[in-house]
């Protein structure tokens, strides 16, 4: 059986925080419930590695080793994310891309036609740099679909542990 | 990720007392074990010291900010040093330092990392606020003054 509710396609936005573990496991459950289909994208913030070079904080040879170490975290993230959904008999498309973070989410919700764009519990905002700096902030309030944002860790995790594991 | 939350009051001199390259980066290593997140001071010490070979990490104005990922800091460990007088520290610019961050980092925290240096290259580009902490008397005025900055 297809998707065909009212949300039929959702984006999990993977940072490697233990907030988007949170959100994966939230999102798994939504969209077995909903019978709606899955995708994590992870960015790697190169925009970030460029401004410390020209900072000359980073040599360009930190610059490519940092980015080698981002893609990995990425990486491991995504594939951790995919092995939940797989215990669940859910699976999860999967994009590791390189960019400005907000705006490579951005692409991909315009991209694969999402609904619903699931996110960790976002940082407390401790200064007002927080909101013009912080990636996840940002896309949370850039993303041009709905976000849904994932608290309480512990109720998620039961709800995980719930929902049974056949497709 | 703020710098205050990495800094304290141990972690910060706002008088150092060395003006060689070397020992200020060992006066800073050593306000930095004060976090309690370094397990090998030499080997921290070199990997810093193997970061500045690549090219200094004096950076133009003022600031430096010596860092490596290294496997003797058990996290994120961001110490700060300030020197009245400067300090020759190979500057881009020739020009004395004044500023010193000293962020050492767990070789798998790059996100982590790359957040607090990014943090450090944004709040320095403030010229009067860098004038601010170069004049503070105490930890407690820089933590404030850091504070007010992020």
């Amino acid at each position: 059986m297809g998707p065909d509710g009212p949300i039929e396609k959702i984006l999990l936005y993977v940072d490697s925080s233990e907030e988007c573990i949170t959100a994966a496991q939230y999102g798994i459950s939504l969209a077995k419930s909903l019978n709606a289909e899955l995708a994590a994208v992870y960015v790697v913030d190169v925009e970030v590695l460029s401004d410390l070079v020209k900072a000359k904080i980073f040599v360009k040879i930190e610059e490519m080793d940092y980015e080698q170490n981002l893609e990995e975290d990425g990486r491991r993230y995504l594939n951790y994310i995919s092995e939940l959904g797989s215990k669940k008999g859910i699976n999860i498309d999967t994009y590791l891309v390189k960019g400005i973070v907000n705006k490579e989410v951005i692409k991909k919700i315009e991209e694969l036609n999402v609904d619903l764009l699931i996110m960790g519990e976002l940082d407390p905002i401790q200064s007002r740099t927080d909101i013009f700096h912080n990636e996840a902030e940002i896309t949370f309030r850039k993303s041009n679909c709905s976000v849904l944002v994932v608290k309480d860790e512990e109720r998620t995790e039961r709800i995980y542990n719930q929902i049974n594991d056949e497709k | 990720m703020r710098l205050t939350q990495l800094l304290s009051e141990e972690t910060i001199e706002v008088s150092l007392k060395q003006h060689k390259k070397e020992s200020v980066i060992e006066e800073l290593l050593v306000l930095a074990i004060k976090s309690g997140n370094i397990n090998d001071r030499m080997k921290a010490f070199e990997d810093i010291m193997k970061r500045e070979e690549m090219m200094s990490t004096g950076l133009e104005h003022g600031i430096a900010v010596p860092h490596a990922k290294t496997k003797a800091a058990d996290d994120l460990t961001l110490s700060l040093g300030i020197s009245k007088e400067g300090i020759d520290f190979d500057a881009a610019d020739d020009k004395p330092s004044y500023l010193f961050f000293m962020l050492l980092a767990p070789e798998d925290a790059a996100g982590p990392n790359v957040k607090v240096l990014a943090e450090i290259a944004r709040i320095t580009k403030n010229k009067e606020f860098c004038r601010s902490l170069i004049n503070a008397s105490s930890p407690k005025e820089v933590l404030q003054l850091i504070d007010e900055a992020e």
